[in-house]
């Protein structure tokens, strides 16, 4: 070997290092901080897996463009599959499962990754005879097909669910699994396989006359972003001891879709922070137990209010002032919502109060739309988060002034 | 397991097959009033309307809400008489509330993204479907989950066709078991009134209770055996003026479609929106108008649906799975083709009651999904539409 390639190698074991030091300090991090109890450790254990399926499912939606919307079915059956496998081996605490819980854990995120893969060449194939909105419906309606079956499965427990045993629970695990899922579509990005899942996003016909293997390509999506949720669903199997229909609702799918959507179709870091972000104002969301109605009414007003506004000056208004057009709304309606939603608190039928949880699908359809009307490429677009795209952002805002200015 | 043809039809009786096959009919007509409102839009914008199925859902609470203004509300002491123009109140409202329902819908969550690519609509689509919804949990009333008061709905009467009459000796023999049961009742209560309690009985008391169960359940399977002789189809006679309603606004809607001006527009912008906006037609106008026409056959549907079939149960995820199976009954139909719609419709909701009839009512919802991939891969362009080439 010479000494590029022992230089390339050493740099590649040193990311891995970095990698799963990372992934331990995120454990020590949920561990060790006093203020987290058990249902803090659960947030950063659910956030590594929510990043792990926006990650993977943006591989398919994203980077390979076939717009799939049953992404929660292939998390769905990995989780399963753990749990035949988990009660084929448990044995009163004497199983394979209890003696050697890590390396059960990962030969359950390889298992549960192959028969999710499996469902998601079943689910891909159609791709290959359809695109855009009737490909997202059929693929919702396979992630449909298969919930409905495994309800009705007297060996998978049924309506009723089905205890995993033992609880093996590492966080480290979870990280680690965003980490490669993330690693894995940027390495993928990186070189010329990459290019052509990107070709195939966008334009098959053109893709197709280049040479390249449309058909595989699809496939091959499909496959490893529903492994990469199988795998996830493993971990979701062993970390929460009992799953059943209600783990998996049908909102998960249109959850995960947001993420992807939110973060920019095609942006890992995109979708990584989307997922993050997406999953955590919800969960804290759980902690506010009312919210007066005032707020929620003026909210979803001035939200209207605002995109109205905004979007016209996107489409008219190209003056001086434009970017503080376009920023400035959202603070006056912020303001708006703060100051008047207390001024009215108590004010006759506002002044009865919403269950905070109640509110948050409410928000991930409002996002959903704002995001649509607004801005619909994502928040990233096609873009990675990055210093340098930070700085071009930066710079294309303060020239545009400058030039309308001179 | 389903080892044979005879297992698969285990759960079946053949004399209750035309039975459910009216009833199938009826369901398809709801189907096919929710599908036209899929497939017009289709048809114009090329869109799938994901919230139809929301506006649907607005409309059982409109009808809802005026029952309750007319004075039916939930534990009145004297509602008032059910009226026929109580129902006709009801379907307009609804219809006109549907009907604005789609309009604001299209103009501010549609309409700004038409040059979009299409899956934005699709997400904005999804994301209004999700608002309603769930938006809908917080100002609607959904706990315990409100139905329309059956006294609202003056038809409630069955109307009994009979296909095949019973085996008279089996009928008589059944007819012939009611004084022996009333006897043995007689003896029974008799024997009661000296009994300590009903539930700690002397030997006697046994006797005649055993007596009484015996002749009650020869008398059953002499009366199964005597139904299941006779083939006859009932129906609440409203669900017969709701198929009568359908088949009205299906025969209105083609004479609109077909002979009017505004029809004939609406064809031309479904055929090319480009080029009929250049022949001087008002393409934003026949847009709404579709929405209009769309949205209040939907309102209509679940107007029918909230009072003809008794115990329906409203809630903000009313329209969830009637939307989902409409939209595949259009696609089964042929997506932007109006009679395919109603062909689906029927096609489906026949199909749904079938699989019920076979026994396998947990896999009722699956059905349509199963449909809808498998005309999508062997049958894209549906039963009467024709599928299209893409063109490079």
């Amino acid at each position: 070997m010479d000494s590029v390639a022992l230089r390339r190698l050493g740099f590649r074991l040193l990311w891995i290092a970095l990698g799963v030091a990372f992934a331990f300090l995120v454990q020590w991090v949920a561990l060790s901080s006093g203020q987290f109890n058990s249902n803090g450790q659960r947030l950063f254990f659910l956030a590594g897996l929510y990043v792990t399926l926006a990650v993977s499912l943006n591989l398919i939606n994203g980077i390979t463009g076939q717009f799939s919307m049953g992404h929660a079915a292939f998390y769905q059956v990995g989780a399963y599959t753990t749990g035949v496998l988990a009660a084929k081996f448990y044995s009163d605490g004497a199983g394979l499962a209890s003696k050697y819980p890590l390396p059960w854990l990962i030969g359950m995120m390889f298992a549960g990754g192959l028969v999710a893969a499996l469902a998601g060449f079943i689910v891909g194939l159609p791709s290959l005879r359809l695109k855009g909105d009737y490909l997202a419906i059929v693929t919702l309606g396979f992630g449909e097909i298969i919930r409905i079956i495994v309800q009705n499965q007297k060996s998978l427990g049924g309506s009723y669910g089905m205890d995993v045993k033992p609880k093996i629970d590492f966080i480290w695990l979870s990280t680690l699994l965003a980490i490669a899922t993330i690693a894995i579509s940027r390495n993928l990005l990186k070189n010329v396989h990459g290019l052509a899942f990107l070709a195939v996003r966008e334009d098959e016909v053109a893709s197709s006359a280049m040479g390249v293997r449309v058909t595989r390509i699809k496939i091959a999506a499909f496959l490893l972003g529903s492994a990469l949720a199988g795998a996830a669903g493993a971990l979701l199997a062993h970390h929460e001891t009992f799953i059943s229909k209600d783990t998996f609702p049908m909102d998960l799918s249109f959850i995960i879709v947001t993420m992807v959507v939110l973060g920019g179709t095609g942006s890992i870091t995109g979708s990584t922070l989307a997922a993050i972000t997406l999953y955590l104002i919800p969960e804290r969301m759980r902690d506010l137990k009312d919210v007066p109605v005032s707020y929620a009414a003026l909210g979803v007003i001035m939200l209207i209010v605002t995109v109205a506004f905004v979007r016209r000056t996107m489409e008219k208004d190209f003056s001086k002032l434009r970017t503080v057009k376009l920023v400035a709304p959202w603070f006056v309606s912020i303001v708006v919502v703060a100051v008047g939603g207390a001024a009215l608190k108590n004010v006759g039928p506002l002044s009865k109060v919403i269950d905070g949880q109640q509110l948050r699908f409410v928000i991930f359809a409002l996002t959903l739309i704002t995001l649509m009307l607004l801005r619909p490429q994502g928040i990233f677009a096609h873009h990675e988060f990055s210093l340098q795209w930070l700085k071009k952002v930066l710079a294309r805002f303060t020239k545009r002034s400058g030039e309308v200015a001179s | 397991m389903i080892h044979s043809f005879t297992d698969l039809l285990a759960g079946a009786s053949l004399t209750t097959l035309p039975q459910q096959l009216a009833s199938g009919i009826l369901l398809g007509a709801i189907y096919a009033l929710i599908a036209l409102g899929y497939t017009m839009v289709y048809g114009v914008l090329k869109l799938i309307n994901f919230a139809h199925g929301e506006v649907y859902m607005l409309g059982a609470y409109t009808a809802l809400f005026v029952t309750w203004a007319l004075g039916f509300t939930p534990n009145a002491p004297n509602p008032p008489e059910a009226r026929v123009w109580m129902l006709l109140i009801m379907l307009l409202a609804s219809m006109t509330v549907c009907a604005i329902v789609g309009i604001l819908i299209e103009r501010f969550a549609y309409r700004p993204l038409r040059n979009q690519p299409r899956i934005a609509s699709l997400i904005t689509a999804i994301g209004l479907s999700l608002l309603l919804q769930y938006g809908g949990q917080l100002v609607l009333p959904v706990s315990p989950p409100p139905s329309i008061d059956s006294k609202v709905n003056p038809f409630s009467d069955n109307v009994k066709f009979v296909l095949k009459q019973g085996d008279s000796a089996l009928l008589t023999q059944a007819a012939g078991f009611q004084p022996k049961v009333d006897q043995a009742q007689a003896a029974f209560d008799a024997q009661l009134k000296s009994e300590k309690s009903q539930f700690d009985l002397s030997p006697r008391g046994e006797e005649l209770k055993k007596a009484l169960e015996d002749v009650k359940r020869e008398q059953k399977v002499v009366t199964d055996s005597a139904n299941a002789s006779k083939v006859e189809i009932t129906l609440p006679k409203g669900q017969l003026i709701m198929l009568g309603m359908v088949v009205a606004l299906m025969a209105a809607l083609t004479y609109l479609v077909m002979f009017t001006k505004r029809g004939r527009a609406m064809r031309a912008v479904s055929l090319d929106f480009n080029a009929s906006s250049l022949m001087g037609i008002n393409v934003d106008s026949i847009v709404t108008f579709t929405f209009i026409v769309g949205s209040s056959l939907a309102g209509a549907g679940a107007m029918m649906t909230a009072t003809f079939l008794p115990g329906t149960q409203i809630n903000t995820y009313f329209g969830v799975l009637p939307g989902t199976k409409a939209f595949v009954a259009a696609v089964l139909g042929g997506i932007g083709n109006i009679p395919g719609a109603v062909l689906g419709g029927m096609l489906m909701g026949i199909a749904e009651v079938i699989v019920i009839w076979l026994g396998y009512d947990a896999y009722k919802d699956a059905l349509a999904f199963v449909v809808l991939i498998a005309v999508l891969i062997f049958r894209p362009g549906g039963l009467l539409g024709s599928a299209k080439v893409e063109k490079v």
